[in-house]
């Protein structure tokens, strides 16, 4: 018994110092914003394309507060999933009887919000595919004059 | 292990209802922060993302990587004036050497006068 307290104990102390490093990296699904960011919600880097600077102030504020939510949202799942890997998924569940539930069962779908405060970047341009004539020849014996 | 699980549980509960009776006394806990020209304004919640992002139009002639450097300069000084502040208000009903271990450190909270260094 003294064993097992003691390799959990270890366990822990592991788990705390992976847990203070944890942080993701999310992409706002407009592809303008990307952050990195801690379980706490310390934003650890933090990317702004210059498209998203043309969409004027209030958008880049509310695009960079969005995405860094996304990314603490991701980095706490992180925490939960590592906590559940070396503590045991009881354990995680019991964490989250206490403390509540996780990111992923508490959002049906994180990436997605659900209203998007600036539009999305510009597709690329892509060239056509080639229309493809009919194959069909039927036409042609029907009048094998008015072809050519 | 179910019993110390229960126990820290209750312990939990009763820490939350001793916190929000607290909370609700005192409205929500935030911190604030901003750029010493009002370019960049963070309101952050303590050991959570930002609550709100503003961003004056004169900023965006920063550029993306200077405002986003300014972005997240603010964005720290905001979430430690919201620690500190979270620390001032549960001090009296929780430990505050626990709330320090948590990583709410009692600091000079500069909210009320802006932005001094």
């Amino acid at each position: 018994m003294a064993a097992v307290n003691e390799e959990r104990l270890q366990a822990t102390e592991q788990l705390q110092h992976d847990l203070a490093r944890t942080a993701e990296t999310v992409e706002h699904p407009n592809g303008l914003c990307m952050v990195t960011a801690s379980a706490k919600g310390e934003i650890k880097a933090l990317h702004l394309h210059p498209a998203l600077l043309q969409q004027g102030a209030q958008a880049v504020g509310e695009v960079v507060t969005e995405t860094v939510r996304l990314a603490t949202n991701a980095a706490v799942q992180t925490s939960f999933n590592k906590m559940a890997l070396a503590l045991g998924d009881g354990m995680a569940i019991d964490v989250e009887s206490i403390a509540g539930d996780s990111p992923f069962r508490s959002t049906w779908n994180p990436v997605v919000p659900p209203k998007s405060a600036a539009d999305e970047a510009v597709q690329e341009r892509r060239p056509r595919s080639p229309i493809v004539e009919d194959p069909d020849e039927d036409a042609f014996f029907e009048n094998p004059f008015g072809r050519r | 292990m179910d019993d110390d699980v229960e126990r820290a549980a209750r312990k939990v509960r009763d820490v939350e209802q001793a916190v929000s009776e607290h909370v609700a006394r005192s409205g929500p806990i935030t911190g604030r922060a901003s750029s010493p020209d009002g370019a960049v304004t963070v309101i952050a919640t303590p050991g959570g993302p930002p609550q709100q992002i503003a961003v004056s139009p004169a900023a965006l002639r920063m550029g993306p990587q200077g405002l986003a450097a300014e972005i997240m300069r603010i964005a720290e000084k905001a979430q430690r004036n919201a620690s500190s502040r979270l620390h001032q208000t549960l001090e009296r009903v929780v430990d505050p050497r626990e709330l320090t271990e948590l990583g709410f450190a009692r600091g000079q909270d500069d909210d009320e006068f802006g932005w001094r260094r």
